[in-house]
């Protein structure tokens, strides 16, 4: 049942990818008969559209404590979009902190990938793994190690711009998606927030807890296609660097050989204007 | 000179940001050499999202990637054109996700390889970016054409696909087509823009070998290219007076000399 579950959530985000994170997401799935069909449209290998009984996601939606409305109306119309609606939440969100799950953060960070190859510019990745995690939990208990995890979260939120996306892809571990952002942005930003997050305090009933987090940040390369597994795990690499340099740090290699710096650009950008033409 | 065995020149008509009018540009500098009496093929190299067949106005069975992916023989993909030249479509065929692997490349290779005695020039119309695929094709081309309009964004795409075009191929020289000018003082727009490049470039591009921007043409905008487009017709059957064909048209005469 569970496997069932999870295996759905993931057709759906799937779905809602296809569908451009559209929350018209009915369009593209089939309703009838109590029978919501979704078209699995991004797996090669499963060509078979996936059928889910009205009950099976009735039951996933009350496991996983998304109580909504609708769901319990008896106008099949709506009760069906409720069910979509809270499928396409639950399908993209992590239960416990509210940003979006590993699932949603791949095909995201696929998708900024993609733009970045169309428009030469770069997105950057920041992965964040929170300092000595394993022995929080063994100290104060797991209630505690959540409480730590949802405070990262909500100073992640707080310090993001309104287009990018924080994701919580591990047990400790977070990533940041930068689109649309040079280099120099994207080590301001990093820096900015690796700033917020070190120390951090949290008060768990009289202790007072001070913590740290390793960061590691990369850029897409515009000039050469990668999966988001790739630039993910290249991430990673320089967040185990900051861990293995003594904690508490961000790690990023920064080489300019192909990218456009703050200087050409305001270089370009003096450009008299006048030999164009007005408005354009 | 019958005897002599032809290798097609390559171009590549690049320009880093889209909507800057590379597919008009090529469609029209292939009609054009077609009327010089060259043997031209046009690859359609915006693989995924391609439009020339949309601009000429045609629907090819096949596309590029039922050759290089399917395996279709390449004469069956190889679309003829009315305009003179012959078309290898791309279709919108590339599904969203899809690398281009090195395999992909070497198939595109080999059938440009078994094309090249075929024509006396191969235009690749490479799409917006400087992603893998636009760096390929520029990668084989002897020539490359690069389009940019007065629009800051367009100068700085320029710039970026001059950069990387440098440090990745070691190209040094590029032909520059100002395009969509103040049609009152396109010439002294486009100079300008050239100019200001050299400038940027030899500032912080050049280590070694100088780098050469020729500005090989200035075309004014031009209302009768929308026009054009959306009858899905070339500017030179629809306009053949307007400025800018008499440009595009001087600018093929230019190739022409210039490549053969």
């Amino acid at each position: 049942m569970q496997d069932a579950g999870s295996n759905m959530q993931q057709t759906i985000a799937y779905a809602l990818i296809s569908a451009k994170i559209s929350p018209e997401l009915a369009i593209f799935c089939r309703i009838s008969e109590g029978e919501l069909t979704v078209p699995n449209t991004m797996s090669a290998n499963n060509s078979e559209n996936q059928k889910l009984n009205l009950n099976t996601a009735l039951r996933i939606l009350e496991n996983a404590g998304r109580p909504d409305p609708r769901l319990a109306s008896d106008d099949p119309d709506i009760q069906i979009q409720g069910v979509i609606d809270a499928l396409c939440d639950l399908s993209i969100h992590d239960g416990l902190t509210g940003l979006v799950n590993a699932t949603f953060f791949h095909a995201v960070l696929t998708r900024e990938i993609e733009r970045s190859l169309r428009t030469g510019r770069t997105c950057g990745l920041i992965v964040i793994d929170i300092d000595y995690f394993k022995s929080i939990n063994d100290t104060y208990g797991h209630s505690t190690g959540d409480k730590v995890i949802q405070a990262v979260a909500a100073e992640l939120k707080r310090s993001l711009r309104s287009m990018d996306t924080a994701a919580r892809i591990g047990g400790e571990e977070f990533a940041v998606i930068l689109p649309e952002c040079a280099p120099e942005d994207a080590i301001h930003a990093a820096t900015r927030i690796h700033s917020v997050l070190n120390p951090m305090t949290i008060s768990v009933e009289e202790n007072s807890l001070k913590l740290t987090t390793s960061a590691g940040l990369v850029w897409t390369n515009p000039n050469a296609s990668s999966s988001s597994a790739e630039l993910l795990s290249e991430a990673d690499q320089e967040m185990y660097r900051a861990k293995r340099s003594g904690r508490g740090r961000l790690c990023y290699r920064y080489d300019d050989s192909t990218l456009i710096s703050h200087q050409e650009r305001s270089a370009l950008m003096a450009l008299p204007m006048e030999g164009s033409v007005d408005g354009h | 000179m019958a005897t002599e065995k032809k290798r097609a020149r390559h171009i590549a008509v690049i320009s880093g940001k889209g909507g800057v009018g590379k597919s008009v540009i090529t469609a029209n500098l292939a009609a054009a050499l077609s009327l010089f009496g060259r043997k031209i093929l046009v690859v359609d190299a915006d693989l995924g999202l391609a439009n020339l067949d949309i601009i000429l106005g045609i629907e090819p069975p096949h596309t590029i990637f039922d050759a290089i992916h399917r395996g279709l023989p390449v004469d069956e993909i190889l679309f003829p054109t009315t305009k003179g030249f012959d078309l290898v479509p791309a279709g919108s065929s590339l599904p969203e996700g899809t690398l281009f692997t090195q395999g992909l490349a070497s198939n595109v290779k080999a059938l440009l390889a078994s094309l090249e005695d075929r024509y006396d020039a191969i235009f690749f119309d490479v799409g917006a970016g400087i992603g893998d695929v636009v760096l390929f094709f520029a990668s084989l081309a002897h020539e490359i054409l690069l389009v940019v309009t007065p629009e800051p964004t367009s100068v700085m795409d320029a710039y970026a696909t001059i950069k990387v075009l440098h440090h990745l191929h070691g190209r040094n020289e590029f032909l520059l087509v100002v395009n969509q000018a103040n049609p009152d003082r396109s010439s002294q727009v486009g100079a300008s823009i050239a100019g200001h490049l050299r400038n940027v470039i030899s500032k912080y591009l050049e280590s070694g070998d100088p780098i050469k921007i020729e500005l090989v043409s200035s075309i004014p905008i031009d209302p009768m290219v929308p026009r054009a487009v959306k009858a899905r017709r070339l500017l030179m059957e629809t306009s053949p007076e307007s400025p800018s064909a008499y440009l595009l048209n001087h600018l093929a005469g230019f190739l022409d000399t210039r490549i053969f």
